[in-house]
């Protein structure tokens, strides 16, 4: 009999985990599980945890995974407000926030099936909200014009919108420019432009660049006239300065202004004649008045 | 026979011991006699007693196996966290299973994730940037420039000025919220690429494309890393950026126009630092001049105030001489003077006047020989 109750108990224990595997569902984090009930939605399971259901058939626990879909939407060429051609893409983050709704929406809940219709509604929304925008609104150099943040904002709420309409069960977390390009023949275009820009900086910064050499060197001169001027100016104070300094001495020579003369005579005269100097006299000068009543070399007697 | 009889009684006693301590059904009929257990039976009993104590043994090896199958080892870099019927038993980053060996039921009762936590992750973004490949980048064999570009093939961002650049960066982060980043996310990596990405075309918008290649390289690339971080937080990615590298390059095709800016602006430079050097010696030489002619009229002023000075002082000495005979003092004084002088005068012509009193022709030549410059000192 004892064999028979283990025998026994093993079988319960197994019947048991059979029961529980049937059912039981398991909820883990980060995922949502919907109970249908003879194939219809009866339960959402979106707490993580361990959780009792009817066995199946009557029951079948269908999961979803609750995390963050990343999704990017295909590049779309659309016409700014002011008619340039741009190319867009977006990168966009969902998840399911309804399951009961997003379940018999898509088939078996299919994430890729849920993008596939995203994408669709990306498009469109792409396509009416850059054509509410020029050009600038998405690049500019005035922070003031560009509205980068705005346009993104504008699609988000647009595609959350409809996808609200559509009561898709899903949620847009955030929506954000991934591409911004010109169509292929545009970007030869711009290299053009690109070009020519180049060659025109080029050559501005080459001839900024002389005048400004120029403006320096005229400066450096005019600045040095000025140095020059200035300590002329200064040499002529200075030498004021010393007449004005050595006129003090000048009433020593008021006492005999005869005798002062004839000592600044002998002086200029001294001054005057020091080197390679040719003089000529005759006999009126003093000391030469000695000589009078010889003759010279120069001398021709009359015949 | 003795022996089978004996095992009979044996045998009967011992039911009969049984019946004794079974407790008593209330039925007051006698049960019947039990029939005696035959060879075959007792040998599959026998079977059966061995065949239970494998599977014994055989279950408690396989409990064992199942609870020995719970150890896991956590690696350096990572961190654990336990999911007891999906629900995670640790709620914050301190309870999360550091490195090294741990224990959890196996499943289906727990099961474990092991999440990067302090290692440095790292994505790249190249929406901005040409087509090419790694190696094709290592080898330098990469695709000849075209004349445009291909926007489903070549990636580049448009500045705010409207041209086009191509630019790259990469992002170094850490994750400091494992359990937000591995369970909100499908693919974490990606909505931080996704990010770069959009902080990429962002900056380089409001950029003029001169500022991002060489005027202000420095605030285009903490634009684009403010961006990140901006996103990170409102998207709540759980990441903290640690470093942004960002490359940016013009065109390819454009690449010798580029140049010749770079070229230009070199250039300027050259002529400035010329020109500056130029006034630079102009200044000098006239700071020098000016210091000369000051200096010289410095010079000038101590001569004069010394000479004058000295005059008074030689004057002052011979008044009293010229006040006692003045006709002999000046004789005396103008021929010692003359004579000094004379002995200085190169040439000293006497032309005593005519002796008919007429006045006489004299020519001069004034033209003297230069004079002969210094000779070098010999070495």
């Amino acid at each position: 009999m004892k064999r028979n109750y283990t025998t026994l108990g093993i079988g319960a224990l197994l019947i048991l985990i059979f029961l529980a595997i049937l059912s039981c569902v398991q909820v883990r984090q980060s995922t949502v599980v919907v109970i249908t009930t003879f194939g219809k939605p009866s339960r959402t399971l979106d707490k993580p945890g361990l959780y009792l259901k009817w066995p199946i058939p009557i029951q079948w626990a269908h999961t979803f995974d609750q995390r963050i879909q990343n999704f990017d939407d295909k590049l779309d060429e659309a016409y700014t407000a002011d008619s340039f051609t741009l190319l867009t893409m977006v990168y966009a983050g969902w998840k399911i926030n309804d399951a009961q709704a997003f379940f018999p929406k898509f088939e078996n809940g299919s994430i890729a099936e849920a993008e596939r219709a995203l994408t669709g509604i990306i498009r469109s929304t792409k396509t009416a909200v850059v054509g509410k925008h020029p050009l600038s609104d998405f690049v500019s150099t005035d922070e003031k014009q560009i509205k980068f943040d705005q346009i993104e904002h504008e699609i988000l709420t647009m595609v959350q919108d409809q996808v609200n309409q559509k009561n898709y069960g899903i949620k847009m977390e955030f929506l954000g420019i991934k591409k911004l390009g010109f169509p292929e023949a545009v970007t030869q275009e711009v290299f053009k432009r690109m070009t020519s820009e180049r060659e025109l900086f080029s050559n501005r910064i080459l001839a900024e660049a002389n005048t400004e050499a120029s403006n320096i060197r005229t400066s450096a001169n005019a600045k040095s006239t000025e140095i020059t001027a200035n300590a002329d100016a200064q040499a002529t104070r200075i030498k004021g300065e010393a007449l004005a300094e050595a006129a003090k001495s000048f009433a020593v020579f008021q006492q005999n202004p005869g005798l002062a003369n004839f000592l600044l005579d002998l002086n200029a005269m001294e001054l005057s004649m020091r080197d390679r100097t040719t003089l000529i006299f005759d006999q009126h000068s003093q000391p030469f008045n000695l000589f009078q009543g010889y003759s010279t070399n120069l001398f021709t007697s009359p015949k | 026979m003795s022996d089978e009889h004996n095992h009979h009684h044996e045998e009967r006693g011992n039911v009969l011991e049984r019946e004794l301590i079974r407790p008593r059904a209330p039925i007051a009929a006698p049960e019947p006699p039990t029939p005696p257990p035959d060879a075959g039976s007792e040998a599959l009993a026998e079977a059966l007693k061995s065949s239970f104590t494998i599977v014994k043994w055989i279950m408690g090896i396989l409990v064992l196996v199942f609870l020995g199958s719970g150890f896991f080892k956590v690696e350096p870099g990572k961190k654990a966290i336990i999911l007891r019927f999906g629900k995670p038993l640790q709620r914050n980053n301190a309870e999360l299973l550091g490195p090294g060996l741990h224990w959890s039921f196996p499943a289906p009762i727990d099961s474990v994730q092991q999440i990067p936590y302090s290692q440095f992750q790292s994505v790249k973004s190249t929406t901005g940037w040409y087509y090419t490949t790694p190696e094709k980048e290592a080898t330098g064999n990469e695709d000849p420039p075209g004349i445009s570009l291909n926007p489903a093939r070549d990636g580049y961002a448009i500045t705010g000025d409207r041209d086009i650049i191509h630019t790259r960066a990469t992002l170094l982060y850490h994750i400091e919220d494992p359990i937000r980043y591995e369970f909100e996310f499908t693919d974490g990596p990606r909505a931080v690429q996704d990010a770069l990405d959009n902080a990429l075309l962002y900056a380089a918008a409001r950029f003029k494309v001169d500022d991002v290649l060489t005027r202000d390289i420095a605030r285009f690339q903490d634009t684009v890393r403010q961006r990140v971080i901006e996103l990170v937080d409102t998207n709540k990615l759980g990441i903290v950026v640690e470093q942004c590298q960002v490359q940016s390059i013009p065109p390819r095709k454009l690449q010798d126009a580029f140049d010749g800016v770079l070229k230009a602006l070199s250039t300027r430079d050259k002529l400035h630092n010329d020109a500056l050097s130029a006034a630079n010696k102009t200044l000098a030489d006239a700071a020098g001049q000016a210091a000369g002619i000051t200096n010289s009229a410095e010079a000038e002023r101590v001569r004069l105030v010394q000479s004058v000075g000295s005059e008074a002082k030689r004057f002052n000495d011979l008044l009293p001489q010229y006040n006692a005979d003045p006709s002999l003092f000046v004789n005396v004084l103008l021929a010692q003077k003359i004579g000094q002088v004379l002995t200085n005068v190169e040439d000293k012509i006497y032309l005593p006047e005519r002796a008919d009193g007429k006045s006489r022709e004299l020519r001069l030549q004034l033209s003297r020989e230069p004079l002969a410059p210094p000779q070098p000192a010999n070495p």
